[in-house]
């Protein structure tokens, strides 16, 4: 009986990263015991978790204004970033101009230029939505651009013999079949916008998750710098697991949605 | 993200930072910053052969904040550091085995500064204007003393918060008045961007007495090596005396080793201005890098208060420096 329960536990998909997090939860206090690594260098994690709920309060008003920069950039990374690779997927004079720019501005560091946007956009919440925009931004275009792409040119033409129209083949073939492509780019793109938005608010902000960081950096208050970083990663599955749940509703017939295997859950 | 390139740096290399190379110790400096004229009386000491002769080969390495810098030598990634000794005593009351072994500024250069054509010249000036800040670090923690100690009140004023560079971007660019700076580096800083003259005012003129820079070293090294810790001290010291006599020298070997850190010119003026702030108020006849008991139970106190220090764990200022190796 006792076994079977832990058999249950152990295949269930949503225990299996919990299990891990223990382990590594664990072995990150083992090592601090092991090898007597000082609380300057690196916590406990119990110290950690201690911050974690007497700064509750604070972190979780941080952690809205936080969230609501990665929001604002996922959304114009979606807004921009489908259209873009519309144009790019279906026009070669389009592509062959915008492609490898885009490539290019994409190689830039985000850090180092940062602080201009703050020059150029105030201390307001604009330049972290900015900044998650732009690390938020590639992901989705390079895999719209790949879904549209390889969509099947069989099916197009027999669609096309079937005197489908331009917008019936598009909704009906095109944009069906891209959609698990989009999906994986929206997937990236939102926890890369969660870092945009910490960028955003290192280089100028008064509030937010990346501020808290900047005042623990300075106190040596490595608690609380890791319970801030633990949120910050929260958050990141959270809007990962949302846009996996939005995923399973417009998808359910793709082969990575038809058995309950699931990379979050 | 500084942090955990420290703990890389700590984590990667737990070597202690001595090596006898050719029967000279090779000894790393970490600065707290990258570097500016504050630093330049160590390049015109390795340039001089001060530490050559006190048998140190000395490598000066480019700091990114004193925090760092303090975790750096705690873990002996590097031998020597050159850090705010206010951040060394925060990460020492954590149980960061460092001590200060010289305190090279004794007078805060801490300042709020602005244009000068911004006319604001007296902490009354600052009301109705807008400050930048960097949260967090030393300054912003000492700022509610300086508004303490001139009768200011928060709300006298706008704040903005954002990093280093974005304090000077925001003060160039006119989205804030003034900001929080050293008056030998942000000050420069903004004169070389704009060619404008740049007016602070000085914490240490409205009654903030707390020291700056020092050189900083773990127990266990001061322990093991008293005698290079002695040497080296000796060199820095002439390395002061030398760049007090002759900032343009000093400035000349800095720019010779990093031509990026700064405008002759300017640095220079940067350079004289550290070499004012090498006196504490209560040792006014002292050679360099001596610092008096007083300032150092002043800044403890003034710790406790405003920086953050717990009460409980702080100890008392001799827990955090001593002058025993100097010569």
């Amino acid at each position: 009986m006792q076994v079977s329960i832990w058999r249950r536990v152990l295949y269930s998909a949503w225990a299996r990263p919990i299990l891990l997090i223990a382990l590594l939860i664990v072995l990150w206090q083992l090592a601090i015991w092991i090898f007597r690594i000082p609380p300057y260098l690196i916590p406990a994690p119990f110290d950690v978790v201690k911050q974690l709920v007497n700064e509750w309060p604070k972190l979780w008003r941080e952690t809205l204004v936080t969230t609501y920069a990665t929001l604002g950039g996922f959304g114009l990374s979606i807004l921009f970033g489908i259209p873009m690779a519309l144009m790019i997927a279906y026009s070669r004079t389009v592509e062959s101009f915008v492609y490898p720019l885009l490539v290019f501005s994409q190689s830039v560091p985000k850090v180092a230029i940062a602080p201009l946007f703050v020059v150029w956009f105030g201390f307001g919440i604009i330049p972290k939505v900015i900044a998650a925009f732009l690390l938020g931004f590639f992901p989705v275009v390079v895999s719209t651009v790949v879904g549209f792409k390889s969509v099947e040119r069989d099916m197009i033409d027999l669609a096309r013999s079937m005197k489908a129209s331009k917008l019936q083949i598009f909704m009906r073939i095109s944009l069906p079949q891209a959609l698990p492509s989009i999906f994986a780019g929206l997937k990236v793109s939102v926890t890369l916008a969660v870092v945009g938005a910490v960028v955003g608010e290192f280089v100028g902000s008064n509030s937010g998750i990346g501020y808290v960081l900047q005042i623990a950096n300075g106190n040596f208050d490595l608690p609380l710098m890791f319970a801030a970083l633990t949120i910050l990663s929260l958050v990141g599955v959270i809007l990962f697991a949302l846009v996996d749940l939005v995923e399973r509703f417009m998808i359910p017939w793709h082969a990575s949605q038809r058995n309950d295997f699931s990379a979050t859950a | 993200m500084k942090r955990i390139f420290a703990l890389a740096m700590a984590a990667g290399l737990c070597l202690p930072g001595v090596a006898m190379a050719q029967g000279k110790d090779k000894i790393v400096l970490l600065l707290n910053w990258y570097t500016y004229s504050e630093h330049a009386p160590f390049y015109l000491g390795k340039e001089r052969g001060y530490f050559d002769q006190e048998g140190i080969d000395l490598d000066i390495q480019e700091g990114r904040g004193s925090g760092i810098t303090v975790q750096a030598v705690a873990a002996g990634t590097a031998t020597f550091g050159y850090a705010d000794v206010p951040t060394m005593i925060k990460a020492a009351s954590k149980g960061a085995p460092v001590t200060a072994v010289g305190v090279a500024l004794q007078t805060s250069p801490m300042s709020v500064m602005g244009f000068s054509d911004k006319n604001i010249r007296k902490p009354e000036d600052i009301k109705g204007k807008t400050v930048a800040i960097t949260p967090g670090d030393s300054m912003s923690q000492t700022w509610p003393l300086f508004l303490k100690k001139t009768g200011l009140k928060e709300g006298d004023f706008k704040q903005v918060a954002g990093d280093a560079q974005t304090k000077l971007n925001a003060v160039i660019n006119s989205q804030a008045d003034l900001l929080l700076g050293y008056v030998m580096d942000q000050a420069i800083k903004l004169q070389d961007a704009t060619k404008k003259p740049v007016t602070p005012i000085r914490f240490a003129d409205y009654g903030v007495n707390m020291v700056s820079s020092g050189i900083i070293v773990q127990k266990d090294y001061l322990k093991a090596h008293p005698e290079v810790v002695k040497r080296f001290l000796k060199a820095a010291q002439r390395s002061m005396e030398e760049a007090v006599k002759n900032p343009e020298a000093a400035v000349d070997a800095m720019l010779k080793a990093q031509p990026k850190s700064g405008v002759k010119e300017t640095a220079v003026v940067g350079m004289k201005e550290t070499a004012s702030l090498y006196k504490g108020p209560d040792n006014p006849n002292d050679k360099p890098l001596r610092v008096g008991k007083k300032n150092m139970d002043e800044t403890l106190a003034l710790l406790v208060e405003y920086g953050g220090l717990d009460k409980a764990t702080a100890g008392k200022a001799d827990d955090y420096y001593t002058n025993a190796y100097l010569p």
